[in-house]
């Protein structure tokens, strides 16, 4: 295993790693936004349900929040305790 | 030791089981809440009760809120399990601001274990409610061809509540660490703020997650049948 291919797997590694934390929370902040604004437009108007709706809208927010949390996961898997490292010795 | 450190490292081995810093750490969480709860259980007064007694008394009614919201009438069987466990969660993910003390739930094992604990109850729960036989029969409850979508259900929701929680808690430490070794002055400040918040939203989440899959598998009630009249 020559420094060569340890170059081209850190390289890889680091590009594929940006690509998807990238991809990962895009579609989660833009969904999270929608469910906020809807969230506060109907809290707006009727005030009456505006406690439970907020109680049930951070619960909502943390399951949303749980996929972008799935992507980090894996991210900080891949750069800090990588499985494939100690093929190359690193 | 560098950013590994908030991984477990093994502390000792006893019969060729590898004891982590983790179930160290458990270990203190479970006897500083079982002291805890001895301590109170002996000086609860029904007149006139000290403020922490309040305090227990409005974490227990928020967890039996919690139920009512869910299925409009109090389910007392379930309130201790439920509280138990949001305690516990809540104090095991603020665990890390104390000196000496790491988070247990940065541990896989742990949320894994919380997870299946969690599925358990709900087959506890649900046989307790409708008998052995009936629980058989809710996994073929809309139609037979369910039985392979209800048992990967279970199989999902154990991991996805224990990636959940394991991801939040994981990360904040990872990037607390990160951040320290960039800015080591005043950073853990921000980072432990936003912790705290993450901390108890995950304990109520998980708990909340249970509790909907408890009373999915006690079923309906019979009074469910019946329009409920407006509050």
């Amino acid at each position: 295993m020559g420094s060569d291919q340890i170059l081209q797997f850190s390289i890889v590694s680091t590009i594929v790693v940006g690509a998807a934390i990238v991809f990962g929370t895009l579609t989660v902040a833009i969904m999270e936004g929608r469910v906020i604004m809807k969230a506060f437009d109907n809290m707006a108007r009727q005030p009456s349900v505006a406690d439970r709706i907020r109680g049930l809208l951070f619960v909502v927010i943390a399951l949303l929040e749980s996929t972008a949390i799935y992507v980090l996961l894996i991210c900080l898997i891949l750069l800090f305790a990588n499985p494939f490292a100690n093929v190359f010795g690193l | 030791m560098g950013i590994s450190g908030v991984f477990p490292q093994s502390v000792f081995t006893i019969l060729g089981f590898t004891i982590t810093n983790t179930v160290v750490h458990t270990w203190v969480i479970v006897a500083v809440l079982v002291g805890l709860g001895i301590w109170a259980n002996k000086r609860f007064k029904v007149w006139e009760p000290e403020s922490w007694q309040l305090l227990i008394e409005y974490l227990i009614e928020y967890v039996d809120n919690l139920v009512k919201d869910q299925c409009g009438r109090s389910v007392p069987e379930i309130v201790p399990y439920l509280t138990v466990m949001i305690t516990f969660i809540a104090i095991s993910n603020l665990a890390g601001l104390f000196p000496l003390m790491q988070a247990p739930t940065r541990d896989i094992n742990t949320t894994v274990a919380l997870s299946l604990v969690s599925l358990l109850s709900t087959q506890y729960f649900g046989i307790r409610r409708r008998g052995v036989g009936g629980w058989l029969h809710s996994y073929i409850e809309p139609n037979p061809v369910m039985l392979p979508m209800n048992l990967l259900g279970m199989f999902s929701r154990v991991l996805s509540m224990a990636l959940r929680l394991f991801g939040n808690v994981i990360s904040g430490e990872v990037i607390s660490a990160v951040f320290f070794m960039l800015v080591p002055l005043l950073s853990p400040i921000p980072m432990n703020l936003l912790g705290m918040l993450t901390s108890v939203l995950q304990a109520l989440v998980f708990t909340v997650l249970t509790l909907v899959f408890i009373l999915d598998a006690m079923g309906p009630e019979p009074a469910d049948d019946q329009p409920v009249a407006a509050t």
